[in-house]
């Protein structure tokens, strides 16, 4: 067994309730993911994350294709790869009505842990996630954060070789997400292997060693964040902001040679290029002749979150027109996670 | 061998564990005692009142209501709960087979069922002074009919939804209807030829008929063919579910 993930013309077509052909939500996809790896799944909405996500934890059954989970075909034989499984869902699918205690003895006992180190495993987790003090606490009094830290014990109680989390971070508070990021690096290193999916593109880059993008049912890109970003040169960008501020400003930024398209981030302005080196004179000079003081000028690589948009079709800059500098940062970060 | 006889204690554990968790979350949520045990009651007192009905055939027909009532309330709003809260997927996750999962779900129908019949029992033995003349057979039928109707609650669990009141309703409908027509209302010997053909359908003529042996000592029905519907029902019960299930995952549920 070299792989613990590998996925073959993998598709799913949800049947319609009329007499249409139904939706391809994934479309013959193939990866294969190795022992310890963070692999990332980013995508958009309706992209096919989440269905390709629950046919690798037999929650769905694929259409087409094949999924080997540590060497175990699914279709065959689904047990003993769900015995090595933990699932974390988007939402914190936690026994409200039970204790802290309660949910992760109950999970123990699912996964035929002895009574001895389902205990110990439990304190250690309920510790590790500061939840000891409210162990016999039942969950429908836990805010979210709490209840998403013991939904990803009872995913790891049976410390499984393979953790699926779905959306991991969002919503939570800073302190709670720094502490499941440090988590899943943790996992990783103990050699448990992440499939992660995520809209935090810049959490995917932090932690993930590779990811692949998903855009309509097929996966455009798959490689590490690294690499992944090398290949898209083209959207390279300067960031600049001046000291004042002058009339047609963003359309003077637009027509300066090499620029593919300009985006106001609060008080700054971000000019996409294929080449900064060559951008870089004629914006001195631009900034010299129109009387506009630098306060400050950085070369940007492309990062994660450019690539993202570029193979998913969805343009950067495409919200730049807004006219006050606050509501086009905000919205461009909304932008983002849609 | 040893294998196989390791993996099916290993799947009832698994069944057991779930029906322990369920007995826990879910026996005293209002859901499960307005449908599962105030219900029947408050039927059975509706339909008995101002009419002079010996101690034990008031018995005999709680008895009946109560097991097909209750054991058949827990699947439709238990399942579909589960599934909206994202809890079934961590069920359908883990690592038992599908049957094993439904011999749990089943198992927190019955047994609910069982506790409740158990106390209109006691309740009918201790201040009707109703006397039973089988109780033996009583407490098998008590137990091979919370089973069968809990099967049959499951049908409606497994339909794919997320809304428990899709089911709730269908599921309460069609109970209603059979209660109806399955002789615990109108007693089989006072029904025309065609509604009795009709109650011959249902499986609840059968568990009425069996607690008329158990309690009354007489019933119009031989016992065994009682006792055989009962069983083969609760199995025939099982194929429609496992079916639904299968197709949720199809569709995603």
């Amino acid at each position: 067994m070299s792989h613990t993930i590998e996925v073959h013309n993998l598709t799913k077509i949800y049947p319609s309730s009329g007499s249409g052909g139904g939706l391809l939500a994934v479309d013959q996809i193939n990866f294969k993911i190795g022992k310890g790896e963070i692999f990332g799944f980013l995508g958009p909405n309706g992209a096919g994350k989440s269905t390709t996500q629950r046919m690798l934890t037999t929650l769905l059954t694929p259409t087409e294709g094949q999924i080997l989970i540590l060497g175990h075909d699914l279709a065959d034989d689904a047990y003993p790869a769900k015995r090595q499984i933990g699932l974390v869902p988007e939402e914190s699918n936690v026994y409200t009505e039970l204790t802290a205690w309660d949910n992760l003895m109950f999970t123990g006992r699912l996964y035929r842990m002895s009574k001895t180190d389902r205990t110990i495993r439990a304190e250690e987790l309920l510790k590790d996630f500061g939840l000891w003090e409210k162990k016999d606490v039942k969950a429908e009094e836990f805010s979210k954060g709490m209840k998403r830290r013991l939904s990803i014990a009872m995913a790891i109680i049976h410390k499984p070789a393979l953790l699926f989390l779905d959306e991991p971070t969002p919503g939570l508070d800073v302190q709670s997400a720094r502490t499941i990021r440090a988590l899943i690096s943790q996992l990783s290193t103990e050699g448990t292997t992440v499939f992660m999916t995520t809209h935090q593109i810049e959490e995917a880059n932090q932690l993930c060693d590779r990811v692949a993008i998903i855009s309509h049912g097929k996966i455009a890109a798959i490689d590490t964040p690294e690499k992944l970003k090398q290949t898209f040169q083209q959207v390279q960008s300067v960031e600049i902001a001046f000291t004042s501020s002058s009339e047609g400003l963003e359309e003077k930024l637009t027509n300066l040679p090499n620029v593919s398209t300009v985006l106001k981030i609060g008080d700054k302005w971000r000019l996409y290029t294929n080449s900064p080196p060559v951008l870089l004179p004629h914006l001195i000079k631009f900034s010299e002749e129109e009387n506009l003081g630098i306060l400050s000028l950085n070369t940007l690589a492309p990062s994660l979150e450019d690539v993202f948009l570029q193979i998913t079709g969805q343009q950067i800059g495409t919200i730049s027109n807004e006219p006050s500098p606050q509501k086009s940062g905000m919205k461009r970060k909304k932008g983002n996670q849609s | 061998m040893k294998n196989l006889w390791t993996r099916i204690l290993d799947e009832l554990s698994q069944a057991w564990i779930v029906t322990l968790k369920d007995i826990k979350v879910y026996y005293l949520r209002p859901g499960m005692i307005m449908f599962g045990f105030l219900m029947p009651f408050f039927m059975f007192f509706s339909f008995s009142v101002r009419r002079n009905m010996a101690a034990g055939e008031g018995m005999s027909r709680l008895l009946a209501l109560t097991i097909f009532f209750t054991a058949a309330a827990a699947g439709p709003f238990i399942i579909p709960t589960e599934r909206r809260l994202g809890t079934y997927d961590r069920l359908l996750a883990a690592p038992m087979s599908l049957f094993t999962l439904l011999l749990g779900k089943i198992a927190v129908g019955a047994f609910f069922a069982i506790a409740v019949s158990s106390i209109a029992a006691i309740v009918g033995i201790l201040f009707l002074d109703a006397s039973i003349a089988q109780p033996a057979l009583m407490i098998a039928g008590i137990f091979i009919g919370s089973f069968t109707f809990s099967t049959m609650g499951l049908i409606f669990g497994s339909i794919p939804t997320r809304n428990p009141g899709d089911v709730q309703m269908p599921s309460t409908l069609i109970r209603w209807v059979l209660l109806f027509v399955s002789g615990v209302f109108v007693p089989l010997s006072e029904m025309s030829t065609v509604a009795r053909g009709i109650s011959y359908i249902s499986p609840l003529t059968y568990a009425q008929d069996l607690m008329n042996h158990a309690v009354l000592g007489t019933g119009e029905l031989a016992l065994w063919l009682n006792l055989s519907v009962l069983f083969l029902s609760g199995i025939i019960f099982l194929l429609p579910s496992i079916k639904l299930h299968q197709r949720g995952r199809v569709l995603g549920y």
